[in-house]
């Protein structure tokens, strides 16, 4: 049987990771999942347990000039009915799971189990969101696609708390999220794809594309969107197959029990090709 | 006479909001002990050795070994074992029980028993045919010999599973003279069969009591047998109550499903584009056991033709035996499978003749005193026309079929048109089951209904309340219909093949008549009804001819999809259903039935993914195995045209199949208007319609 | 183990409790509320749904150690309540209920649904009902007896 700590502060918390090692628990729907046993038995978990989704000082959504901060500890469902919150990540958070997983889930948690179909994190990518990780003894601010390594891993370290995620407050002149679930709620995505731009003078001035469930970790290629910043958009659309051609490599999902991968792969540039048609 | 459809509330509901009613898992003894099964880790092999850990007290080992009686479980057909004893053909095939009070140690005993096989190459294709039906009516084989046209296609279906919410469970109980079997069913008087079976026991020694049944759909018409059969032994070596409950993972991975089928059609055409002849090959996949294959494949047979009267049909089957869980009973019975085919079928031969299937269907809709396909006729007044009619109104299908078939047009709408046999395929009423049913009215004037018939969640409690206290004019409260405990009820028959309120409504009507003739106030009187063959029905069970079905019921549906031509994701948009039911006993409770039965064939058609890859069940859980949410439903119009049947309880015949039926035909006919592309399997997923949009025909 | 505090039903409770169990076995096996059901046992039928806070949850993926200070309450509580009332009548009228499993998980659902949005739309119910499979209804009666409840509960929400 496995050991489980309850502290009263997040700096208790921060204390007992710095002695232990622990499987950090917030909401508890993607752990209680997957260390799930048979019923009336207790979960499999192998380490010993940090509870933390009880911790107030993690549980805030607050505006600052032009950043928007989320508090690890905040609820999916909370983030949602937030005024703060960003129409895309609103998007995403809406057809997410289901209300009662909202209530429970939180965007820590989410982005912590690091899952490639993870709905909110296409999103956390193309707003350029950072993670702000806390130990005892330091804290650092991470950008979403360096902290995340691979489907289920990231670089949090033993001691480390994600404590909030950072969200820059742009608009954008084109903003799309899509989820392709097996049904319409309640489903976990096959593909979810997540894409800004801004044009400015028929210009495009800026332009992020994400991609997931499409191979180990959500696909964002800076390197393709840096040429694409910067062409008229006359010739953002002539390029529009160039453009898509240049995502297949990185587009790299599997066949499994929900899907295909050639229909994976096919969709996910569908939907590439449908979006940036649409910039004009 | 009152109006028997008017809706009233159901007697069970309030229990059931509440949380009061007591489901298997909700019961539980003092001394109770728990069950887990160990199960073969091989698609196909031999038992050479099994090693146990050491077994803690309190803990004890069930299998083969303990049997008394036949190690069969008795099904229609005895081929499934009870417990392997050392010929293994499915993964997951159950070997033995572990049984004790701690959930945590017989988890433990079980990851510790080490089972040594002799593994041998297991078969998933379907190549081993262990049941072989046919039949023809008219001339078809000389017809095909000469025929210079023949239309052909192949059509395929896949598994279903049921996805009842409450998962299978029952409890053993040890009582002085007798093994009692209490919970999730719904066939008491089958599992009592099995079980005295296995005990080697008679009929005095099992007693079998439903609990509140959390849904069914076919699930728990047999498979309960075989878990009964196991914990009747186990409580008669282990003396004391004890409670087996699957978790979803085990009872999507190991109880029965839906059968998947290949069926070729082919049509001979005439030179005024007529069919002359239709011929149907039929092939199910029943799993590693038989079980109800061969009558599941019959009904499938039956079904060849469709709504559609051809006067020369040749029909084939097979039952083909795989190395993987067995298959078995699930709403509708084979005629899901087969109404798919064939309503894809009569389309796929107007497209290739190239004229409206509209006119092509009308021409050889059945009409009354057609000759059915086994020979049969139907008997009673076809209302279809009526019906097609009506549901073309209500959804505007001609002016939307125009429309949505024009290019680049990603909208579709399907129509199918089916009927379902009701009760029992052939004799089986007659022959195998000879129901009966008893009434006894109390001193109190209350009145009992003694059926063996179970509420699952179809109504029935009410509707059989509501037959009794109308014939009778007494208040629904004073007539007692409690779930049946085989002690108390007699052997009306299994709650299957809509037969519920045509054959045993029937029964508790005519009796409840019989009561009201011999009514004494204050004095306890018992009468009873015993099922018989209407003289004009006559079957030949070995040749597969006369009337298959005493009556039937007819369905039209109509299904409205989008479909996105980036993810080909399919999207409900507009549901029509209009159904001849005889007449509907309560109108809310068949309305439930209707919008019911149609999502899930709907679902069938076009969600419901479910793969076996070498043996294994892909799809293990509700995650991945997908059923509609609310929002993936849609507002349902439905429409019943009375058309009583002379036999049936104030003219009802069945009901709960039939709207399954139409809903797999419906949705993928609409699916290949908006894509404008051949469909020819179920489910018609996101990924089929890819596939069909790059490489498909029209 | 550790000890947890909640309130259930209206009840304080203290217990010593391992924190990683289910919130759902304790509640059926330690304190007899079988109204709660398993359908799945992974947060995805609805069936063991409890209101934790007055929203729905899932209770066979709560462990207890998340609990502390909350209060919980299941079908028995509700079922006390003057909502239930107007929420049964409504499911009973539109013949919402046939086997019964997904039930007292839909009428969980339905509260935290009309508490936030006494008002919904047919959309947001569906959105709201979302999480709670049923099998055999195909859900239109159980969407229009919340509408139902809606109406004939004005002023409860």
């Amino acid at each position: 049987m496995v050991k489980s700590f309850i502290p009263k502060t997040y700096k208790e918390a921060l204390n007992l990771l710095a002695k232990n090692k622990l499987t950090i628990i917030a909401g508890g729907t993607d752990l209680m999942v997957k260390n799930k046993n048979i019923s009336g038995l207790l979960p499999k978990f192998k380490k010993d347990l940090l509870f933390i989704a009880h911790l107030t000082e993690l549980d805030y959504i607050k505006k600052e000039k032009d950043t928007i901060h989320i508090g690890a500890n905040v609820t999916l469902e909370k983030i949602l009915d937030s005024f703060h919150t960003h129409s895309l990540l609103k998007e995403a958070l809406s057809i997410m799971a289901s209300p009662a997983i909202r209530h429970i889930g939180t965007i820590g948690g989410n982005i912590a189990n690091a899952s490639p179909a993870g709905d909110t994190l296409p999103v956390l990518y193309v707003l350029n969101t950072k993670i702000v990780v806390k130990s005892l003894d330091s804290e650092r601010t991470i950008p979403i696609n360096d902290f995340i390594i691979s489907s289920g891993k990231t670089i949090l370290k033993e001691n480390e708390l994600i404590s909030e995620i950072i969200i820059p407050d742009n608009k954008f002149d084109y903003e799309v999220f899509l989820k392709v679930g097996a049904r319409q709620a309640d489903a976990i995505s096959k593909i979810s794809f997540a894409a800004i731009a801004n044009v400015s003078d028929s210009i495009v001035s800026d332009f992020r594309v994400t991609f997931g469930a499409v191979g180990p970790r959500i696909v964002r290629e800076i390197e393709i969107e840096n040429n694409i910043i910067g062409l008229t958009t006359n010739e953002l659309n002539s390029r529009c197959k160039e453009i898509c051609d240049s995502y297949k490599k990185f587009i790299t999902p599997i066949d499994d029990q929900r899907s295909s991968a050639v229909y994976r792969k096919k969709v996910s540039l569908n939907l590439l090709e449908k979006y940036i048609n649409s910039i004009k | 006479m009152s109006n028997i459809s008017k809706a009233i509330k159901k007697v069970d509901s309030e229990e059931k909001m509440s949380g009061k009613a007591k489901y298997i898992n909700d019961i539980s003894y003092d001394d109770m002990l728990f069950a887990m099964t160990l199960r073969a880790s091989e698609s196909k092999g031999e038992i050479v050795n099994i090693e146990y850990p050491k077994i803690p007290k309190g803990y004890t080992i069930v299998d083969h070994n303990d049997i008394q009686g036949k190690n069969f479980v008795k099904i229609i057909f005895e081929d499934m074992p009870i417990f392997a004893e050392k010929e293994i053909k499915y993964y997951g095939e159950p070997i033995l029980l572990v049984v004790g009070e701690n959930r945590a140690i017989i988890q433990d005993i079980i990851n510790n028993i080490h089972v040594t096989y002799k593994v041998k190459t297991p078969t998933y294709k379907l190549r081993d045919s262990v049941i072989h039906y046919e039949f023809e009516k008219g001339n078809a084989k000389e017809i095909f010999n000469k025929a210079k046209k023949k239309i052909q296609f192949d059509y395929s279906t896949g598994y279903q599973e049921h996805v009842y919410i409450e998962p299978q469970g029952l409890i053993g109980l040890y009582e002085v003279d007798k093994i009692s079997i209490i919970g999730s069913m719904q066939c008491p008087y089958y599992i009592k069969n099995a079980v005295m079976q296995a005990l080697d026991c008679d009929e005095k020694g099992v007693r079998v009591k439903q609990t509140t049944t959390g849904g069914a759909f076919g699930g728990k018409e047999e498979f309960p047998s075989l878990i009964a059969c196991q914990i009747a032994i186990a409580v008669n070596k282990i003396k004391k109550p004890i409670k087996l409950i699957y978790n979803r993972e085990e009872d999507m991975e190991f109880t029965t499903k839906r059968h998947p089928s290949n069926i070729n059609l082919v049509a001979a055409i005439g030179e005024n584009n007529e069919i002359q002849a239709i011929k149907a090959y039929v092939a199910l996949d029943s799993g590693a056991y038989i079980g109800l294959s061969g009558v599941v494949l019959q009904r499938a047979m039956i079904a060849s033709s469709g709504v559609y009267t051809v006067d020369n049909i040749e029909v084939t089957g097979d039952v083909f035996e795989t190395n993987t869980v067995p298959n078995g009973a699930f709403r509708g019975f084979g005629a899901p499978q087969m109404m798919f085919a064939i309503e894809m079928f009569i389309h796929h031969i107007a497209n290739e003749l190239k004229i409206d299937p509209l006119v092509l269907r009308n021409k050889y809709l059945a009409k009354q005193n057609d000759i059915t396909s086994t020979g049969g006729k139907f008997r009673d007044i076809i209302i279809m026309d009526e019906m097609i009619n009506k549901v073309m109104n209500m959804s505007d299908y001609k002016r939307k079929l125009s429309e949505y078939s024009k290019e680049g047009n990603f909208n579709g709408i399907g129509m199918s048109w089916f009927l379902h046999g009701c009760g029992f395929t052939g004799s089986g009423e007659q022959k195998h089951i000879k129901a009966l049913v008893k009434l006894r009215k109390e001193k109190n004037n209350h009145v009992t209904i003694l059926v063996a018939s179970v509420d699952m969640g179809q109504g029935i409690q009410t509707t059989m309340k509501k037959i009794v206290a109308d014939i009778l004019q007494l208040p629904i409260e004073n007539i007692i219909y409690n779930n049946p405990d085989t002690d108390l009820v007699p052997d009306s028959g299994p709650t299957v093949a809509s037969r519920t309120i045509m054959i045993v409504g029937g029964l508790v009507a005519q009796a409840a008549k019989l009561l009201k003739e011999q009514w004494v106030e204050g004095k306890e009187i018992t009468v009873e009804k015993r099922y018989k063959q209407p003289k004009h029905i006559k079957w030949d069970e070995e040749k597969l001819r006369g009337d298959a079905y005493p009556a039937y019921s007819w369905g039209v549906n109509v299904v409205e999809v989008k479909v996105n031509p980036a993810t080909y994701q399919v999207q409900l948009t507009g549901v029509y259903e209009v159904y001849d039911v005889g007449k509907a006993i309560d109108e809310r409770i068949v309305l439930g039935q209707a919008e019911g039965g149609i999502l899930q064939g709907i679902s069938y058609g076009s969600l419901e993914v479910m793969k076996n890859v070498n043996g294994r069940i892909q799809q293990k859980n509700i995650t991945d195995y997908i059923i509609p949410t609310s929002c993936d439903s849609v507002n349902i119009k439905t429409v019943f045209m009375d058309n009583p049947y002379l036999l049936g309880p104030y003219g009802a015949k069945g009901a709960g199949e039939l709207t399954l039926i139409g809903g797999a035909p419906a949705v993928a006919l609409a699916i290949e208007n908006a894509i404008n592309r051949r469909v020819t399997k179920i489910p018609v997923t996101p990924e089929y319609i890819m596939e069909l949009i790059d490489y498909g025909k029209n | 183990m550790g000890k947890i505090k909640f309130n259930l039903n209206g009840k304080e409770i203290n217990m010593f409790v391992d924190p990683s169990a289910r919130l759902l076995d304790i509640l059926r096996e330690q304190y007899g509320l079988v109204g709660v059901k398993e359908g799945c046992g992974e947060g995805e039928c609805g069936a063991c749904a409890v209101l934790i806070n007055e929203v729905i949850v899932n209770s066979c993926i709560v462990p207890m150690g998340t609990i502390n200070n909350k209060s919980i309450v299941t079908i028995e509580g509700f079922s006390k309540t003057k909502r239930y009332d107007v929420i049964k009548e409504a499911f009973e009228d539109e013949g919402a209920v046939q086997c019964g499993f997904c039930t007292p998980g839909m009428i969980i659902a339905s509260e935290s649904l009309l508490n936030k949005n006494p008002h919904p739309t047919e959309e947001e119910i569906r959105i709201g009902l979302s999480g709670n499979l049923c099998r055999c209804t195909g859900y239109n009666m159980i969407i229009k007896a919340v509408k139902t409840a809606s109406k004939k509960g004005e002023g409860l929400w």
